[in-house]
């Protein structure tokens, strides 16, 4: 067993890796729910997995340097579907322990100019899935 | 790599520089999301962007000082559109690493008075995008 | 990235304010007007891939024994938010302190008050120093 403390899961976004300017990931996979109850269910409800979905939750630190956050997240990606690796486990490569998990997301959220007088400059977005995710372990 | 601290982002309201009376400021580029999932998507939902958007949070410091924000932002212009430039990145011009973003924003809100008792006076509006953001690096 | 180059880095700032004596470490003797810069704290993991630690540096200047007249015009002079002897500004005239961090900022000067130093009581300002390497 190896519960781990996050230090430094690996993000990447259309190819590069822009893990020194995350702060967090999230990346949750979600099911509906189809109730398949009938008067052979014993009184209780049944039901089945309907379509998956998904959504990656990331906290950025504002960046317009080269290869910043900001230069490779741009505006004109908005409304855009861009590919999204995650290297789990504080992974740089996937293994077993270390999954990586690839999808295409849409760029549905973009704050270019945010942050408080006195604060470091941070940006939050919550991208959907479109279509599946791939994990690999090699 | 230059991730930055909120100091000086400057904040220009048709043509005037409020930056003096803003704490924060937060520009958001959104984009709808369309469902296109159909039987070959696997199981999991698609999706590409719809139309796009954007609103502008700013809380400000009142003033009705001379040429002061209160004298720029005023009750006539509300409901009215107006050019707001953002300048990133704590920069006074603009630049790959001090961008700028023009928009068109509807005013609508204002609070000319505002505060309780013993606090500074403020007030925190979110306009919203009407049309294309505009950015420039030079 | 090291401490010590942040901490260089700051002291070098400083010594942009004339007539002001920038120590990186704690002098055995203090001759004011005098600024120490000491590391307080730092928070360590602010991003992935070590891409973000965040360091809490303290800048106390002496300005002169306490009852000193001069020692208290000093101290308004280094406690300007801006001037050729403004601290703050002082500090923040090179927020990257050449390469050193991504940025800096002067939060606040939360201290005023008397230190012993040598059996001598000074009138010291405390400047609260955040610096994002």
């Amino acid at each position: 067993m190896a519960k781990y403390v996050v230090t430094g899961n690996k993000v990447s976004i259309a190819g590069t890796d822009v893990s020194a300017g995350v702060a967090r990931a999230e990346l949750t996979i979600t099911s509906t729910e189809v109730d398949v109850t009938d008067f052979a269910s014993g009184g209780f409800t049944e039901v089945v997995g309907g379509l998956k979905s998904g959504s990656l939750s990331l906290d950025f630190h504002s960046d317009f340097a080269t290869d910043g956050i900001n230069d490779v997240l741009t505006e004109d990606l908005v409304g855009t579907l861009v590919q999204i690796v995650l290297i789990a486990g504080n992974g740089t490569a996937p293994t077993d322990a270390t999954p990586s998990y690839t999808a295409n997301f849409l760029v549905n959220s973009l704050s270019p100019v945010s942050g408080a007088v006195g604060d470091l400059s941070t940006f939050s977005v919550t991208f959907p899935m479109s279509g599946s995710v791939a994990k690999a372990v090699a | 790599m230059a991730k930055y601290v909120v100091t000086g982002n400057n904040v220009d309201i048709g043509g005037t520089d409020v930056s003096a009376s803003v704490a924060r400021a937060e520009l958001t580029i959104t984009s709808t999301e369309v469902d296109v999932t159909d039987f070959a998507s696997d199981g999991f939902t698609e999706v590409v962007g719809g139309l796009k958007s954007g609103s502008l949070s700013l809380d400000f410091h009142t003033d009705f000082g001379a040429g002061a924000l209160n004298t720029v932002l005023t009750e006539d212009l509300v409901g009215t559109l107006v050019t707001i430039t953002l300048i990133a990145g704590n920069g006074s011009t603009v630049s790959a690493t001090t961008p700028s973003y023009a928009g068109s924003y509807l005013i609508n809100s204002l609070s000319p008075v505002s505060g309780a008792v013993g606090d500074l006076s403020t007030f925190s509006v979110t306009f919203p995008l009407s049309g294309s953001i505009t950015k420039a690096t030079s | 990235m090291s401490i010590a180059a942040i901490r260089s880095g700051i002291a070098a700032n400083l010594r942009t304010i004339s007539g002001l004596r920038v120590f990186e470490e704690i002098p055995d003797q203090v001759s004011p007007p005098a600024a120490i810069v000491s590391l307080n704290s730092i928070q360590y993991h602010q991003a992935f891939s070590g891409g973000l630690n965040i360091f809490s540096f303290t800048v106390r200047v002496i300005v002169g024994r306490a009852a000193e007249r001069q020692a208290q015009r000093y101290l308004d002079l280094y406690s300007e938010p801006t001037g050729d002897s403004s601290c703050k500004s002082a500090i923040e005239s090179n927020r990257t302190l050449s390469g050193a961090c991504q940025d800096l900022i002067v939060e606040s000067m939360p201290n005023i008050g008397s230190i012993t130093v040598n059996e001598s009581d000074y009138l010291a300002a405390e400047f609260a120093v955040t610096v994002y390497a």
